[in-house]
C-alpha cells in the first residue's frame, strides 16, 4: 500500500459525495447557530431578570448544557425520544442536539454584552419614556449585538467543526462521510486531509464574512470614515455653529 | 407644574433626601445647587420615576408619580430630561436619536416627527449634523442634540442634572446659550448646575441642597442679593472663586 495517494486525495476532493456531506455541515451550523441564538438571547434575559422564577430556569439550563458532554446530549436525545413516541430524523435530532447546547454558551456572551450596554443611554431611553420592551429591542440588543460580533464569530467558527460530533447517532455530515469512505477503502490521510480542507475551506468563508458584518456594525462608531462625507467648504463654520 | 411634598429616600440605612418640599410654578426656571453629594441627582431623578422614593409624593402637572395608577410612560412624555454625559443613543444618527422617542412613545405622524426634528436642530445649530453618529460630534455639540432629543417629547418640564459639568470650558457657553434661550421662551426647568452665571441669567429662584435636605428655596434676586442662608452664601462665594 502507498503512503500517499495523490490520485485518491483528488477523486476524494471532486467527490459528490463528500461535497454533499460539507454541505449538510454548513446547513446544521447555519440552523442550530440562528435557533441557538434566539434561544441563548431568551435565556440570557431570563437570566438576567430580578424575578427568580425567570432567572433560576436559566441558570440551570446553562448549568446543565454547560456541564454536560454534548455527545451525551445527542444520544440522549436520539434514543430517548422514540421512548416517548417522539419520532424525528437524524438530522432534526442534531440540529436540536446542537441549538440546546449552543445555546447555553451564547446566552453567555449575550449576557455580557447586554451587561455592557452603557446603563446612561438605558436611563436616557427611559425618561423619554421608552418602555422596557422598547428599550431591550431597540437601545440595548442592537449594541449588545455589535459588542459580542467577535466572540459570536467564534462560535460560528467552533461550531462549524463541533457539527462532527453528531456522526455518534449516524448523522452523515462530513466527517461522518469521510469514515465511510475510510472503512470501505483505507486512505486514511487522503480523506482525511480532504475533510481538513473542507473545513479550512468553510471557517475562511465564515472569516470573511464574519469581517464583512462586523464592518457594517461598527459604522456608527467610526469617526473618520464621517467626517469624509462632510462638505469641506463647510468644514471651518463647525466649530461655532452654536450662533 | 411640580410639586415635591416631604419626599423622602434612602439607601438601605442612608437617608438620601429627607423630606423636601418645593413648588415650582409654570415658566419658572429654578435652579438647584449644593455640595457634592447632596442629593440633586436623587431628587430629579425622582420627579421623573428614574429613582423611586419611598414616601412623601410630587406631583408633575396633576400627576402623582408616585402611585400604581400612574403611567410612567406619560409622566416621562411630560419632563424631558437632559443628563451630565449627553447619553445619546450610540448606534443611531443625530435625527434618529431625536425622532426615535415621538415615534414610539406618541407614535406622532413620521412627516411631523421629521420635520420638528429638523426645526429643533435649527434651534441648537446642528441642522449640518443630523445624519452624523454621536462619536463624531464635540462634547457641546452632543449635548445639544441630547437637548433637542428631550425637546422633541414637547415636554411641559426640562430637568437637567449638571449639563455642563462633563463639557471642556470653551464648549459650556454653546450649552448654556441653549437653555438660556429655551428658559427666555418659557419653558418650565428645573437645572441642577453650578454655572452661577446662567443662575444669575435666567433663574427664577435658586434651591440649595445640603445632606438630602433643601435648606434654602429663595428667589433668585434674594439669593444674589446676599439676603439668603449663611450656608448657600458661603457655598456661593466658594464658587465664585473655583468656577466651573
Ligand atoms: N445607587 C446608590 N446606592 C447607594 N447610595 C447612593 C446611590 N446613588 C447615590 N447614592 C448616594 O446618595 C447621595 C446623593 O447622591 P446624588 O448623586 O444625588 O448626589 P448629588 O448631589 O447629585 O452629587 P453630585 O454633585 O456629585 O452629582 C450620595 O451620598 C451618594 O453616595
Ligand atoms: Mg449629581
Amino acid at each position: 500500500m502507498q503512503i500517499w495517494s495523490w490520485h485518491g486525495f483528488f477523486t476524494y476532493l471532486g467527490s459528490p459525495y463528500i461535497f454533499r456531506g460539507a454541505l449538510i455541515t454548513v446547513y446544521m451550523t447555519a440552523v442550530s447557530m440562528v435557533m441557538g441564538f434566539l434561544l441563548g438571547l431568551l435565556i440570557a434575559v431570563m437570566k438576567r431578570s430580578q424575578r427568580r422564577l425567570l432567572s433560576w430556569p436559566a441558570r440551570f439550563y446553562v448549568w446543565f448544557f454547560r456541564g454536560t458532554p454534548l455527545l451525551v446530549q445527542l444520544v440522549v436525545i436520539y434514543a430517548g425520544l422514540p421512548k416517548l413516541d417522539i419520532r424525528l430524523s437524524v438530522m432534526a435530532c442534531s440540529i436540536i442536539g446542537l441549538t440546546l447546547n449552543e445555546a447555553a454558551y451564547l446566552a453567555e456572551i449575550i449576557r455580557a454584552g447586554l451587561n455592557a450596554v452603557p446603563t446612561g443611554q438605558i436611563a436616557a431611553a427611559r425618561a423619554l419614556g421608552l418602555s422596557e420592551r422598547q428599550i431591550a429591542w431597540r437601545i440595548a440588543f442592537p449594541q449588545a449585538f455589535r459588542l459580542i460580533i467577535p466572540p459570536l464569530g467564534n462560535s460560528v467558527n467552533g461550531l462549524l467543526k463541533t457539527t462532527s460530533v453528531t456522526s455518534v447517532i449516524s448523522m452523515e455530515e462530513l466527517m461522518q462521510r469521510s469514515q465511510i469512505l475510510v472503512q470501505d477503502q483505507f486512505m486514511v490521510l487522503e480523506l482525511f486531509s480532504v475533510a481538513a480542507l473542507y473545513y479550512l475551506l468553510m471557517t475562511t468563508a465564515w472569516d470573511f464574512l464574519q469581517r464583512r458584518i462586523e464592518h457594517y456594525a461598527e459604522r456608527p462608531y467610526r469617526r473618520q470614515q464621517q467626517s469624509v462625507a462632510v462638505d469641506p467648504i463647510e468644514l471651518p463654520v463647525t466649530t461655532q455653529d452654536a450662533r | 407644574m411640580i410639586t415635591l411634598d416631604n419626599v423622602t429616600k434612602s439607601y438601605g440605612t442612608f437617608q438620601v433626601l429627607k423630606g423636601c418640599s418645593a413648588e415650582i410654578g409654570r415658566g419658572e426656571v429654578v435652579v438647584v445647587c449644593g455640595p457634592s453629594g447632596s442629593g440633586k441627582s436623587t431628587l430629579i431623578k425622582c420627579i421623573n420615576a428614574l429613582e423611586t422614593f419611598e414616601g412623601g409624593q410630587i406631583w408633575v402637572d396633576g400627576m402623582a408619580v408616585r402611585s400604581a395608577q400612574t403611567d410612567h410612560s406619560a409622566l416621562r412624555a411630560k419632563a424631558g430630561m437632559v443628563f451630565q454625559s449627553f447619553e445619546l443613543f450610540s448606534h443611531l444618527s443625530i435625527l434618529d436619536n431625536i425622532m426615535l422617542a415621538p415615534r414610539l412613545v406618541q407614535k406622532r405622524a413620521k412627516d411631523e416627527i421629521r420635520e420638528h426634528a429638523k426645526t429643533l436642530l435649527r434651534r441648537v445649530g446642528l441642522e449640518r449634523h443630523a445624519d452624523k453618529y454621536p462619536i463624531a460630534l464635540s462634547g457641546g455639540q452632543q449635548q445639544r442634540a441630547a437637548i433637542a432629543r428631550a425637546l422633541a417629547m414637547k415636554p411641559d418640564v426640562m430637568l437637567f442634572d449638571e449639563p455642563t459639568s462633563a463639557l471642556d470650558p470653551e464648549m459650556v457657553q454653546e450649552v448654556l446659550q441653549v437653555m438660556t434661550e429655551l428658559a427666555r421662551e418659557g419653558m418650565t426647568m428645573m437645572c441642577v448646575t453650578h454655572e452661577m452665571g446662567f443662575a444669575r441669567q435666567v433663574a427664577t429662584r435658586i434651591l440649595f441642597v445640603d445632606a438630602g435636605e433643601i435648606v434654602d428655596d429663595c428667589p433668585a434676586a434674594d439669593f444674589f442679593a446676599g439676603r439668603c442662608s449663611m450656608r448657600a452664601q458661603a457655598f456661593l462665594r466658594f464658587e465664585a472663586d473655583h468656577p466651573g
